[in-house]
């Protein structure tokens, strides 16, 4: 891609992405001005193994297929593609936490055939029996070579694949700096903590989700972001309960409040960061010094799914690498696939919203399985949401 | 057959509906009440009192509860009243019909969606924008109390309005005739003849908002953006989120035991208050 | 007095005003209006799973709201002539099931069925011969079930409202006359009472059909038409939401008006 030497700038790529989600401009249009068109063509001639196989669009699949997914997490224009191509419809359930899609799982019958578990949880979705073995020959567009083994490496467990990567990101903070009146950009957790309880009083939104918003909390003091002792616990406790009389809301889905000004902080993960910042550059995305989480998330298929067969075909289809960077483009989380890198332009990959500085990356850690089911993480939550 | 034999063969399919689908849960919460909860959630059995013992952690849900309901059914009751005063007593008859169902049509859309267009109304680009373009500026309404106030009032004041009317629109005219001829004021005509008349109206109204309001998760959960928090928050929280099945059944538990007390001493209330009591019996 | 009304009705309209406005927005916020459009109507009545989320939703409310008229009707009746433990157990029984909260007949609902499951189905697995046994699971039945339970403790109560209110002579004059119980059933009382019947299915019909925080806990994979509605509002609001709020709205008006004018023209004949 980068040979291209009259490549597109960055804005007018972004302008041109704005234009054509918007429909103003065919699909034509945008991968002619925008260059990636002949990026792909190019490259699924010359790679054998980048040539989509269809397997998605070919059998009956029947005429539906339900996804477990989180907020702004998918381009719509990929499921239209895939309903036009397989006629099955997707019908996306949003979820604000893990604890929410385990919850339903565990109460039996969620009817979904696809949801998306993040890398921490999949040994317990493993060991209380809700997550069916993958049969790769079932997904032809996932090559365990072209991902990052540190991103995909949680998706197997004692050697059995459950799961295959979608994206990965890193859980930092979004700030309005239009509403800083004078104060320095926030960079640490300590100073997130303190401008909501201070300048932004009444304006910071944290997730309804307790690994990130305890975490976080955790961080205020240097705790490690996956902290079960309760000596610290209770610090993190005392925090949060002294903060959430200055907050504007808790809730996992923040883009339209900070959108509309109502607030003017939050917690927030790399695509939103991204997708706000590319719509108001005064959005800036920030992750904490002290660190915070690293994560990936995947596809995976729950034990007794109803439409096996279209769950099958919508993961094949979300890993064809064409697919896979359109989704990247509009969500803006990366994705640890090297030939979705191959297809992404080199103003994305040097975006360091999405790939942060080294120094940075390494303060992350990854969640640890014992959040998802540790009581006194899950009873600190809700007292804090309670209060 | 005997009378008595085949009165009880009707009685058997609602019997067995009460016990597969009452008894029987509400039993297996009570038990479960007294379990703890699993390694990775949902309920382990043992015999512990732990939970009840816990109950003060959802201490300011059960506070919110017992403030907002009373208050919200208190103000559904100050603004239905004297628009089912009206609707019965000043309306041109013509009208009567139409206007009473245009009360109810609010109903028939989903509460989501109706709870929903308020936060666009409550949001920064609603009200409070039209409140600072005439001076007043910086109000927040949206995941306040008072934004869940009005959603409440909005959502139930139908359910209000509609017993007062009918008791209103049986009142015998001639009374208030009969009161303002022997001299009393207008005034002192509703509050000695008209309001007594239409308590049984009012206790049948109050009953059914406060009785939805003490389960209320809806409204807090889209007005009150998880800052305000009622009981029923917190027990979709304690199923949902934190998977704790024990100790969300210990919340059930209290809760029902709550209600009961509560709305018992209520009819006690109104039937000593010596309003009609068929009416009341309605509940 | 007029002008407090006009109020409450502004109050009352406003909200449904901007619901409806915006089910024509051309753009896909909710919240800022990009030029007119009918294209979310289109695209919601083409949705497969509003349309299922719909077919559940009628489903269960027409079959619970008959299976709690049915059977409320014939426990009300029963319960007239009724005295003793039997009597003041249903009493207790229709009084819990009123008063408990929606949300913990979901949730009891949820636990207690999901624990009579886990005991009966490794039973079923054992004795069914086939190779794939039937699962019990959360579903159609639950949902039904569910509703059931708090609509016909309405109904109950609706009709025995309304027993209450009628002349005994008449049905004893019935039985004087040598009619049989089911005859005097017949020709006495249901006549009677069957305007409560009605009243009290449509009351559970609207119920189960508006019902969001039972559902929430039983439906297991099943989506009503109120959880389909509550997972939009989760993932971004479309105008496609507003545009389904819109067509439930006129529908009901234009069923209000149908059965009003069918009333109308009924009593003229009459």
């Amino acid at each position: 891609m980068t040979k291209d030497k009259d490549y597109i700038s960055k804005r007018a790529f972004m302008e041109e992405l704005d234009r054509y989600r918007r429909g103003s401009v065919t699909r034509r249009h945008f991968l002619g001005v925008t260059g990636l068109g002949t990026a792909t063509a190019v490259l699924a001639a010359s790679v054998p193994a980048l040539r989509p196989r269809r397997s998605w669009a070919q059998g009956n699949i029947g005429d539906r297929v339900v996804l477990a997914t989180w907020p702004n997490y998918h381009d719509p224009a990929n499921f239209e593609a895939f309903t036009a191509a397989t006629g099955a419809a997707v019908d996306m359930n949003v979820f604000g936490s893990n604890e929410e899609m385990l919850a339903k799982l565990q109460a039996g019958g969620s009817g979904w055939d696809v949801f998306v578990p993040t890398n921490y949880t999949i040994t317990t979705y493993v060991g209380e029996s809700l997550i069916e073995p993958l049969d790769l020959a079932r997904i032809p567009n996932y090559d365990a070579a072209a991902f990052d083994p540190r991103f995909a490496g949680p998706g197997t467990v004692d050697g059995t694949v459950y799961a295959v990567p979608k994206n990965w990101g890193t859980t930092g903070f979004a700030v309005n700096t239009a509403n800083l009146g004078g104060l320095p950009k926030p960079t640490t957790w300590k100073e997130f903590w303190d401008i909501t309880r201070d300048a932004f009083s009444g304006r910071t939104m944290v997730h309804d989700y307790q690994l990130t918003t305890i975490g976080n909390a955790l961080k205020y003091f240097g705790y490690s972001f996956n902290s079960v002792d309760t000596a610290e616990l209770a610090e993190a406790e005392k925090l949060l309960l002294d903060a959430k009389p200055h907050l504007f809301a808790i809730n996992s889905d923040y883009q339209p409040s900070m959108r509309s000004g109502d607030a003017w902080m939050t917690i927030c993960w790399t695509g939103d960061g991204k997708q706000m910042n590319r719509d108001m550059p005064e959005i800036e995305y920030v992750l904490g010094k002290e660190g915070g989480e690293l994560w990936s998330d995947f596809y995976a298929i729950p034990k007794g799914a109803p439409h096996l067969d279209a769950a099958y075909a919508l993961i094949d289809f979300l890993l064809d690498p064409a697919v896979n960077a359109k989704e990247s483009l509009f969500h803006g989380y990366p994705t640890p696939d090297k030939r979705v890198d191959a297809l992404m332009p080199a103003e994305v990959l040097n975006d360091p919203i999405l790939y942060p500085a080294a120094e940075l990356l390494d303060a992350l850690e990854f969640g640890a399985a014992v959040t998802l089911t540790d009581p006194n993480r899950a009873e600190l939550m809700a007292r804090f949401k309670s209060a | 057959m005997t009378q008595r034999g085949r009165n009880l063969l009707l009685l058997a399919p609602a019997g067995a509906w009460f016990l597969v689908m009452l008894v029987i849960p509400l039993a297996v919460v009570i038990i479960f009440s007294f379990g703890e909860r699993g390694p990775a959630g949902g309920y382990v059995p043992a015999f512990t009192l732990e939970q009840y013992a816990n109950l003060p952690a959802r201490w300011a849900a059960f506070k919110n509860t017992l403030m907002l309901a009373p208050a919200g059914t208190l103000a559904s009751l100050l603004i239905a009243y004297p628009l089912a005063y009206y609707l019965a007593v000043r309306a041109d008859p013509r009208w009567k019909t139409v206007l009473l169902v245009l009360v109810i049509v609010p109903f028939w859309t989903s509460i989501l969606i109706r709870s929903y267009a308020w936060i666009f109304l409550l949001g920064g680009r609603g009200i409070p924008a039209l409140l600072d373009l005439i001076g007043i500026d910086n109000v927040r309404l949206i995941n306040t109390p008072f934004a869940v106030l009005i959603g409440i009032v909005y959502g139930y004041l139908p359910l209000m309005v509609f017993p007062i009317f009918v008791n209103l629109d049986r009142l015998d005219k001639r009374l208030l005739e009969a009161s303002a001829d022997l001299g009393a004021s207008p005034w002192r005509t509703f509050l000695q003849v008209t309001l007594p008349m239409s308590l049984p109206g009012i206790a049948t109204g109050c009953l059914l908002v406060f009785i939805l309001l003490m389960g209320e998760f809806l409204i807090p959960a889209i007005l009150g953006g998880g800052k305000v928090f009622f009981v029923g928050n917190a027990l979709v929280d304690l199923f949902l989120q934190s998977r704790n099945w024990a100790f969300g059944s210990a919340v059930a538990a209290t809760l029902v035991l709550l209600m009961l007390v509560s709305v018992t001493a209520y009819m006690r209330l109104i039937r000593r208050l010596g309003a009609q009591r068929e009416d009341v019996a309605l509940m | 007095m007029r002008i407090y009304a006009t109020f409450v009705y502004l109050f009352l309209y406003i909200p449904i005003g901007v619901i409806a406005l915006f089910s024509f927005n051309a753009g896909r916020h909710a919240s800022q209006f990009q030029g007119f459009s009918v294209q979310w109507y289109g695209k919601a009545l083409a949705n497969p799973f509003v349309m299922d989320a719909l077919q559940t939703s009628l489903v269960v409310a027409f079959v619970s709201a008959l299976c709690a008229s049915v059977f409320g009707t014939m426990a009300a009746v029963a319960l007239q002539g009724i005295r003793g433990p039997v009597r003041a157990a249903f009493d207790l029984l229709i009084y819990v099931a009123v008063m408990v909260p929606g949300i913990v007949i979901g949730i009891a609902t949820l636990i207690g069925l999901v624990t009579i499951f886990g005991q009966l189905n490794p039973i079923l697995a054992a004795l069914w011969p086939g190779a794939a046994p039937p699962q019990l699971a959360m579903g159609y039945g639950s949902l039904i079930a569910a509703h059931t339970l708090f609509t016909m403790a309405l109904v109950i109560i609706i009709i025995r409202a309304r027993l209450a209110g009628m002349d005994r002579a008449l049905t004893e004059a019935s039985s004087d006359l040598y009619a049989t119980p089911m005859g005097t059933f017949r020709q006495v009382t249901l006549p009677l009472i069957f305007p409560a019947i009605l009243a009290g299915f449509l009351l559970s019909f609207t119920f189960s059909f508006d019902d969001f925080i039972i559902a929430f806990f039983v439906a297991g994979s099943e989506t009503t038409l109120p959880i389909y509605v509550f997972s939009s509002i989760r993932r971004g609001v479309t105008p496609e939401i507003n545009a389904i709020g819109t067509m439930v709205l006129a529908a009901s008006l234009i069923l209000l008006v149908t059965a009003q004018v069918l009333l109308r023209t009924g009593r003229r004949r009459g």
